[in-house]
């Protein structure tokens, strides 16, 4: 996967000597010597093009395990939740951990286009846009699990304040309760992010479009956007707010799924560090998956000059910084336990080290805690096969986190008598792998009709873009207002 | 590139640092005066006004870890700044002696016969202990110093890329060691005054004080040497904006983090764990606890929320002022409920040690800012940050 | 033919953002109202070259957010207090600190609404139909062009004096929008 033509991108970092005065010279956003042209015809002529047949492989397969999430999610509806391997102590079990699998993923999008939006990243702009697209899909697939979880499915309806004839309302002090309206106005506020995000480019699309069905759909959904400054400052100030928004929303969603265990009174649930833990979690997972999918993409679509090394190197860094925070987490909330001399606090943390889930606990913290500091050396965050492989490994620690948390915890809580062994059913797993073809269909379906990179935005970012740029300064008189 | 001359840039004789001593010593004057009187008070008077000290110089350190970390440029202008309230960390270690000394007055926990009597408190003894508690402290403030010194060395003679690389390699690992150290000392001096209770995210509590009034120091720091007329045009409202968006952004963090804290407590309802906020409930206390909310949180977030607030100094340094106010106030609630049970009970000596650590502190802070130029006039970002500007 | 016709105004191309942003402060500087400028993507400090103010979203967001938030809490409040009462995990009825989430969802949501529909509604969009689709080069605003246009409501507007004026100040392939 080290691409030859990547590795160049990194050369000027080293040229600049280093005597008094110089400064490091940064490594240009976008490589290649791109035009606004060149960027238009790049990124649209993928979805222009004809279908690769790679995409149809992929497709198929994704499609294929989608089958198997309706026939097992059919089933269930069916049968009941009697088909998983739940039982007495431990009545949450893949459905919940998944639940917060894929939400955690959901958080690198959104975080992504605001927090890095507000904190002046240019570099996101490459990112962000196929970022966002699958925050929205992991959150599609994590609504699905608490939905299926309830059991019957047909009386949904309750959870929200709907005025009845049972004069019945949903109880707004359960954490539960928390979770539909953070989750769902998380993905509402994610949808509208991402489409305005979306508006420039599909006017970009809609002009282009040769056929009239394309330029009537376009058409309609670009809104009439003309690019002009009356709509841009606007526009502009709006995906400021938004971002604004998004921030604490972001933060607050992890936070809220982080309540259902933790205003519980289940040792090694109810931890008052639960909510900022479980957040940078969220972001660690997050950007594990985004590296996944960025490295696959980039390689697929011959986007390296736009997802360049340095765009990966940087979520390395994010990467590390994150894990480092979930290490500190376990390691505080190990010592805490053992500091609050209260037996059951004590024996949860050593049964979750050295009791039966001790196999899912060490490879929780090799992957998030130990696998993560491979990113000190920089030699092996500008690696691109070493980041993908360490970034699958994080994906798969984040997910062994939510199950030890969960399972460990419940399988043996105060009362010894009713302790027992979870294990999960065929039909957990089935569920848990069709999740991954509902995420994968959506998001290559993506990946064919949208453009997988803001092509406003990149623009944006070149040189060229900035008006007072000293190559435009020679040709015309110097401006008067700033 | 204009050229600056390390004259132009020193900071010309003024008497605010005399002023900050003779404050000072009237405040260790008095202190003295109350150590005699009433022991029990000073102890805790002079921890309330320690931990609200020492948790400022750690805040503007960790405002230095993340300048190099980040890679930030448009804080180079203040990086001295930044540096001269790092610069109290020593001055802090000396000023802990005294806690050492208290040590019986403040924890409970020290008196061997408690510890006996007490099954829970036995089983923390082996953390618990007055001499494994001063190693701890030492530890601290040897880290401390050590990643204050490195920065600071390296600092006086950035250059070039690579100095400015060698301080991102000493930040990145000092704020793993940062992070660790500084929690468990905010577990030690604070948490374990209630032997019993324990919470998780108390360590990333103070912190969240601690940088947020870290910012605030830098600000006000700035608006000192402003009224000297220094630094006119190398901090510039931009500048005060970014560092404004900071204060806004860790006023939130604070209150979420400490409404984490009480909002799961107070969900769980477990009475070894809700007690903390029960004294703190009773009496006069639950004026105190919501007029903190009021002042801590509520004010300051609807003050900074807008665009000009922030970009006005004479506003921006009046919010840092409540800020201190509230957090002097958490410091305080933390600290006194379990010494003044049942109500609020304030004493001039909380006055009187606030302004004796407080005028060594910017002493301190003065001296170190008189010893070299006021901004970094050989680091090649200067320029850049300089002109830095919001879009 | 001609007399079914309209003039919609008048499209002048720029070479690049900079010229476009002089070109801007000209039409400022001379007067005109109703012109304005089209690019890939934003420029910073166009505002200002246009001589147009603040966008005023913020103001909306404010309001609409706070909208939510009071509906939101007062919601949850009459919900258990009046409509519903249950106790549940010995809280009070009126447990105002498990109302907090909630509310703040809520305010998010009506905020976030307010700012996607205030942003369209300010920039008089979804229009569907608009004189410059009439134009041949205008499409490539959204790939590398940058205009000005002029619309012919403008007081000042005259289709040759307004097209000589942007000719003069560096617009290339003007063109008369006209149409049905």
């Amino acid at each position: 996967m080290g691409n030859p033509v990547n590795m160049t991108n990194h050369k000027p970092k080293q040229s600049a000597d280093s005597s008094a005065g110089a400064i490091i010279e940064e490594t240009p956003l976008i490589a290649g010597n791109h035009t606004f042209s060149s960027i238009t015809e790049k990124i649209s002529g993928v979805i222009e093009g004809p279908t690769p047949k790679m995409w149809w492989v992929l497709f198929s397969f994704s499609v294929s395990l989608l089958l198997i999430l309706v026939g097992s999610v059919g089933f269930l509806i069916w049968e009941g939740t009697g088909i998983w391997g739940l039982n007495s102590p431990v009545g949450w079990g893949w459905a919940i951990v998944n639940f917060v699998f894929w939400v955690g993923i959901g958080h690198a999008g959104t975080l992504i286009s605001a927090v890095l939006h507000l904190f002046r990243q240019k570099w996101r702009t490459s990112i962000n846009r196929f970022a966002e697209a699958m925050t929205i899909f992991a959150v599609i697939c994590a609504l699905l699990f608490p939905t299926i979880h309830v059991g019957r499915i047909w009386v949904l309806y309750w959870f929200f304040p709907i005025p009845n004839q049972m004069s019945m309302w949903p109880n707004f002090r359960s954490p539960l309760l928390w979770d539909v309206f953070a989750v769902s106005i998380y993905f509402t506020v994610s949808l509208l992010f991402w489409y305005v995000g979306l508006v420039p480019d599909i006017a970009t699309l809609r002009d282009r479009a040769k056929t009239r069905g394309k330029k009537i759909i376009y058409g309609i959904l670009s809104l009439g956007w003309r690019g002009a400054n009356r709509h841009w400052r606007h526009y502009e100030l709006g995906y400021l707010i938004l971002a604004g928004l998004s921030t604490p929303l972001v933060l607050s969603v992890h936070s809220v799924v982080s309540t259902d265990f933790a205003t519980s009174i289940i040792p090694g649930w109810h931890t008052t560090i639960f909510p900022p833990y479980f957040v940078a979690g969220a972001i660690f997972s997050g950007f594990a998956m985004v590296m996944t999918l960025a490295i696959i993409a980039r390689k697929a679509f011959g986007m390296e000059e736009f997802i360049t090394v340095n765009h990966l190197e940087k979520m390395a860094k994010i990467i590390m910084v994150t894990g480092l925070m979930v290490g500190y987490a376990y390691s505080i909330e190990f010592f805490i336990a053992w500091y609050s001399g209260n037996d059951y606090e004590r024996f949860t943390f050593i049964n979750r080290a050295l009791g039966p889930y001790a196999w899912a606990y060490w490879i929780m913290v090799s992957c998030n805690v130990i696998i993560p500091q491979f990113f000190w050396s920089k030699k092996l965050r500008t690696n691109v096969t070493v980041l993908f492989i360490l970034s699958i490994f994080v994906n798969i620690g984040m997910w062994f986190e939510r199950f030890v948390i969960i399972t460990s915890s419940l399988s043996r809580d105060y009362l010894p008598s009713s302790w027992d062994y979870y294990s999960p059913s065929i039909w957990d797993i089935a569920t848990f792998v069709g999740s991954f073809g509902l995420f994968f269909t959506l998001f290559l379906l993506f990946l064919r009709f949208l453009p997988m990179i803001s092509m406003a935005e990149v623009k944006g970012v070149l040189p060229q873009a900035d008006p007072h740029h000293p190559m435009y300064q020679k040709s015309g008189e110097a401006h008067e207002n700033k | 590139m204009t050229s600056r001359s390390e004259n132009t840039y020193m900071m010309p004789a003024n008497n605010y640092g005399k002023l900050a001593i003779v404050i000072a010593l009237i405040g260790i004057l008095l202190s003295t005066f109350g150590f005699v009187k009433d022991p029990g008070q000073f102890f805790h008077s002079y921890l309330v006004a320690y931990v609200f000290w020492v948790t400022i110089s750690l805040g503007a350190l960790f405002f230095l870890l993340m300048h190099h970390v980040t890679g930030a440029f448009w804080s180079v202008s203040l990086r001295h700044v930044v540096e001269s309230i790092v610069a109290t960390i020593p001055l802090m270690a000396i000023l802990w002696i005294p806690i050492g000394f208290g040590i019986h007055d403040l924890y409970h926990w020290s008196h061997e016969s408690v510890m006996a009597s007490d099954k829970l408190l036995a089983a923390k003894a082996p953390y618990l202990n007055t001499t494994f508690f001063v190693i701890r402290t030492l530890i601290y403030f040897i880290i401390w110093g050590f990643i204050s010194y490195k920065l600071r060395s390296l600092s006086k003679r950035t250059k070039s890329n690579n100095d400015i690389l060698s301080m991102r390699k000493v930040s990145a690992v000092g704020t793993v060691f940062y992070a660790l150290t500084v929690s468990f000392a905010m577990f030690d001096w604070l948490m374990s005054l209630d032997p019993h209770w324990y919470s998780t995210i108390y360590g990333v509590y103070l912190f969240g004080g601690a940088y947020l009034n870290g910012i605030a120091m830098v600000i006000l720091v700035i608006a000192a040497l402003k009224s000297l007329n220094l630094l006119t045009t190398e901090v510039t409202s931009e500048h005060y904006q970014d560092l404004g968006k900071l204060l806004f952004g860790f006023v939130v963090f604070w209150a979420y983090i400490s409404a984490s804290q009480y909002f799961l407590i107070w969900y769980g309802n477990i009475p070894e764990e809700t007690i903390w906020f029960k004294r703190r409930w009773e009496g006069t206390w639950k004026a105190f606890s919501l007029s903190m909310i009021a002042v801590g949180f509520i004010v300051p977030f609807f003050a900074l929320m807008f665009r000009a607030a922030k970009r006005n100094l004479v506003f921006l340094s009046s919010i840092c002022l409540l800020l201190f106010v509230a957090h002097w106030m958490d410091m305080y609630w933390n600290v006194m409920p379990g010494f003044h049970r049942g109500n609020v009970s304030l004493s001039w000596i909380d006055l009187s040690t606030m302004v004796a650590l407080g005028g060594l502190f910017f002493w301190t802070v003065w001296r170190s800012l008189a010893s070299r130029s006021l901004i970094p006039l050989n680091d090649p970002y200067l320029n850049k940050s300089i002109s830095h500007k919001n879009f | 033919m001609k007399t079914n016709e309209l003039t919609y105004g008048v499209l002048a191309e720029f070479s690049n953002p900079a010229d476009l942003m002089h070109g801007a402060e000209k039409m400022r500087d001379e007067g005109f109202k109703h012109f304005d400028c089209h690019s890939p993507f934003p420029i910073h400090g166009m505002d200002q070259a246009m001589g147009i103010k603040r966008s005023v979203l913020g103001y909306i967001v404010f309001v609409f957010g706070l909208i939510g938030a009071v509906c939101g809490f007062a919601l949850q409040a009459w919900v258990h207090t009046k409509a519903y009462p249950l106790t549940f995990a010995g809280k009070p009825y009126f447990s105002w600190q498990a109302f907090i989430i909630v509310t703040f969802g809520l305010m998010v949501l009506a905020g976030a609404f307010a700012a996607v529909l205030g942003l369209f509604h300010l920039s008089k969009l979804p229009k569907f139909f608009d004189g410059l689709f009439y134009s041949k080069r205008f499409g490539k605003f959204s790939d590398d062009g940058f205009f000005i246009s002029v619309d012919s409501k403008d007081l000042k507007f005259h289709d040759e004096e307004t097209s000589r004026f942007l000719e003069s100040i560096g617009g290339t392939n003007i063109e008369v929008i006209r149409g049905e």
